[in-house]
């Protein structure tokens, strides 16, 4: 049986992996864009992203845009991959015994 | 960590909502928009491809050009928020194939002004079919639905040419509304 990932589990983290999966293996989503659809505020996205990142789950890239500093969230392979382990591990504990 | 069956269910429900919330986020940046612009450029092409024959060649380069630029402005556009990683071999592999098809075989192998393409609807087919090509590719690269893009219209395009050429300009029309039709598809219907 897989585990959960605490990291993961988490509400405001779990929302932010499960968008950030969506995307393809290449595509990488403005931080504004992110905030914006998730309903966070700029610190807690950030918090957020910062302990994700922290555990390679997420690449996180600053860019310029038009002259104005972007910064670019993308998961990682790592970061699919427990994901992924973690809703399986979330279906496991709802399957009848 | 352990959590009761129903902080599970609820956590799934929560990852669906989220994912459902940025699948209508990102449906703008599926692909409609070059979807849309190539489909009218192809319906605009070939209209007056058909109405003026090879006195359209002239339009016909200048809606390309255009569409190009356009594609251009677009991917900068939406690269604003979602952007993707560049593929250099993928641009490798659309570089190589252009290069061969414009330079290599009519040029450097060929003629470009005096090779024999038996009429302008070949000369156009051959360009078509060129383009279509990178479509396959970029759809077996990417493993999206560009390839069948590709593939129909590459089979459509040489098929009426060779067996029916009175109705090639119906043919190349019929994929600019292929073009708008699979525009709206993945815009308002894919999943």
């Amino acid at each position: 049986m897989n585990d959960l990932d605490p990291v993961i589990h988490q509400p405001a983290r779990l929302k932010i992996m499960s968008a950030l999966c969506q995307l393809g293996e290449r595509a990488r989503v403005d931080f504004t864009f992110l905030k914006d659809n998730l309903g966070l505020t700029d610190g807690n996205l950030g918090a957020h992203l910062a302990t994700l990142e922290t555990s390679r789950y997420i690449a996180v890239e600053k860019e310029f845009v038009a002259r104005r500093p972007k910064t670019f969230v993308a998961a990682t392979p790592e970061g699919r991959h427990a994901f992924s382990s973690h809703v399986a591990a979330l279906q496991s504990i709802l399957l009848p015994k | 960590m352990n959590i009761s069956p129903d902080e599970a269910a609820q956590a799934l429900k929560e990852i669906e909502a989220s994912r459902s919330l940025m699948r209508s986020a990102i449906r703008s940046y599926r692909g409609h928009l070059y979807l849309w612009l190539w489909g009218c450029i192809w319906v605009a092409m070939s209209s007056l491809n058909w109405a003026y024959g090879q006195g359209a060649l002239t339009y016909t380069n200048w809606l390309s050009g255009g569409g190009l630029a356009a594609t251009l402005l677009i991917t900068v556009a939406q690269g604003r928020q979602i952007r993707c990683r560049t593929d250099g071999r993928f641009l490798g592999v659309c570089a190589t194939l252009l290069a061969f098809g414009y330079l290599v075989w009519p040029v450097l192998l060929g003629d470009l002004h005096s090779y024999d393409f038996r009429s302008y609807k070949a000369a156009f087919a051959y360009f078509s079919v060129l383009w279509m090509q990178i479509y396959m590719v970029g759809g077996i690269w990417f493993d999206n639905y560009w390839f069948w893009i590709g593939l129909v219209s590459t089979a459509l395009i040489v098929a009426v040419l060779l067996l029916v050429p009175a109705l090639f300009w119906a043919s190349t029309l019929l994929i600019g509304f292929v073009l708008l039709g699979t525009g709206f598809y993945v815009r308002y219907c894919w999943r």
